[in-house]
């Protein structure tokens, strides 16, 4: 048993892409809008891959981060 | 409880367990307990008898003895205090406010209970050092100009406990203090998480004592969005001890690096539990032998987010309690938690009874801790069990049963889904404990894979 990556953040631009966790609610839009950036945990929470976000995808983390139901998704200076 | 004049409660303050009076004792020469035994330390006069009047010092001088002994915060963390007073926002509008953190929510520490039950004074004084040093200009608010119904009047102290014996005591010690204005106590709800900085902040400013999901510092924006000091209850207590003394009197004892006294709370397989003032460096089993320790199956140091030292790590050289010895074999001081696991216990079925209770405290505020915990739990029952099915060849070198592997497997596959997600350490500090556990309990563990069990109960070592 290992504790590894933090599936927290990602940098993106000049920000970071960041959950509040105490607000994601699991709607999964996030996964469906950047499948190879976010998976989906046993539970359905977003697991962020911070290697397969780069600055080309700011366009789609934003619409992403607009997309996000419970306003959990953030993308923070 | 609401009767109780002056004291602020927050939310449905419900205690979780009672908790036996600890036994007090020492290794080598107490300080913070000096005293306790022929003396009523919880009576001002007495206090100021044992260990003299509290000196005041300016920022500047209390920075200078602060670095020259490293003090490092008792709460668990062991962040530098130094640091923490430097990263405080200043500014014209920045007013700090000192928050004492007596909020004790693990069930194996009882060490701030101890000494604010049986030196209050001490935890006070420290923490109006620090408050007078934040406010060079404290005569300019005498304690006559401040308001009772107001926290935030500069130079206050705000003492927050979760257990109401602990809020009845240090509400009695404050009333017997001529500078008792200073003080606010405040009773927050008895739960593992109230102890967190950012939810007791966000308790004391009247909000759920849950951690916020962004990430505040509390230097920044903490009580009242001013910059707050908060530190743990013996690390104020040691501040105290620290102006008195001086850095040459405070260094006289522990290691160059980290000089002084620490408070540990001992329980498990001992004869004489109870709350221990050792030096830094005093090897772990000097304290075993002061506490009457069985011989150990394990030892878990550092509460339910250290770690474990295997009966390995314990028979392979001498262990110093301090976090760079506790370092060298990769478990952490924490709070000060030490926990004897007897030889006649099952290890593993302790480990499955605290992750039950590790995954109760949470908050369920996020998913991942919500749902991972309660998961890795069952993942741990099914391990302690052999797993749900048949179990791989008995006595087999070489890898268990499919079955066992796949147990382990998932609790692998859970943990990385927990760690490090979620609003505050919770998760992670869990996942932390029962990692280190399951690789010190390996030999255990493949007994209850091969067996379906150890043959031996569950005897509570652990306290819950």
């Amino acid at each position: 048993m290992r504790t590894a990556t933090s599936h927290e953040a990602a940098a993106v631009g000049a920000g970071s892409l960041r959950i509040d966790w105490t607000r994601c609610d699991g709607h999964g839009h996030c996964a469906a809008l950047l499948p190879r950036a976010i998976t989906l945990d046993d539970w359905g929470y977003p697991m962020i891959d911070a290697a397969a976000v780069g600055d080309e995808h700011l366009s789609d983390v934003k619409r992403a981060v607009s997309a996000c139901p419970s306003l959990a998704l953030r993308l923070e200076r | 409880m609401t009767a109780m004049l002056g004291l602020n409660q927050h939310g449905g303050g419900r205690p979780l367990r009672s908790r036996p009076p600890a036994g007090l004792g020492w290794v080598g020469q107490p300080r913070l307990l000096r005293g306790i035994a022929s003396r009523d330390l919880t009576s001002y006069a007495e206090h100021l008898g044992e260990h003299g009047p509290r000196p005041t010092l300016t920022r500047e001088a209390l920075l200078a003895q602060l670095d020259a002994v490293a003090l490092a915060g008792r709460g668990g963390a062991g962040f530098s205090l130094a640091a923490k007073i430097r990263s405080l926002r200043s500014g014209p509008d920045a007013r700090p406010v000192v928050v004492v953190n007596g909020c004790e929510g693990e069930p194996a520490s009882a060490k701030d209970a101890a000494l604010l039950t049986r030196v209050p004074h001490l935890v006070l004084d420290g923490a109006l050092a620090a408050a007078a040093a934040l406010y060079p200009d404290a005569a300019v608010y005498p304690d006559a100009a401040l308001d009772a119904g107001r926290a935030l009047d500069p130079g206050r102290v705000l003492i927050a406990v979760s257990s109401p014996s602990v809020a009845a005591a240090v509400q009695r010690a404050v009333a017997a203090r001529p500078d008792s204005p200073r003080f606010q106590t405040h009773l927050l709800p008895e739960r593992y998480i109230t102890g967190e900085a950012r939810a007791l902040i966000s308790a004391l400013n009247g909000g759920a004592a849950t951690p916020p999901g962004r990430r505040v510092l509390p230097s920044e924006s903490g009580v009242g969005g001013q910059p707050t000091l908060l530190s743990n209850a013996e690390t104020f207590a040691q501040l105290a001890y620290l102006t008195r003394v001086g850095p040459a009197g405070f260094a006289e004892v522990g290691t160059r690096r980290e000089p002084g006294t620490t408070l540990l709370t001992v329980s498990g397989a001992v004869a004489r539990p109870g709350v221990m003032e050792v030096a830094l460096g005093t090897p772990l089993s000097a304290v075993a032998e002061a506490v009457g320790a069985e011989p150990a199956r394990a030892v878990v140091i550092g509460g339910y987010h250290g770690g474990w030292l295997s009966e390995q790590t314990l028979r392979s050289g001498p262990v110093p309690i301090s976090r760079a010895g506790l370092g060298a074999v990769g478990a952490t001081l924490g709070a000060g938690a030490v926990m004897f696991l007897g030889v006649d216990t099952c290890a593993l079925g302790e480990l499955t009874r605290v992750a039950q209770w590790l995954a109760d405290q949470s908050a369920k505020n996020c998913g991942p801790c919500a749902f991972g915990l309660p998961a890795l739990v069952q993942d741990l029952l099914a391990l302690n069990g052999g797993s749900a099915g048949p179990a791989g060849p008995a006595g087999a070198a070489g890898p268990v049963g499919p079955v066992g592997s796949a147990g382990l497997a998932a609790l692998d596959r859970h943990a990385r889904m927990v760690a490090g997600r979620g609003a505050c350490s919770h998760p992670d500090g869990a996942v932390r404990f029962l990692s280190s556990g399951l690789a010190a309990l390996a030999d255990e563990v493949r007994d209850h894979q091969a067996h379906g069990g150890c043959g031996r109960p569950v005897q509570g070592d652990l306290p819950l």
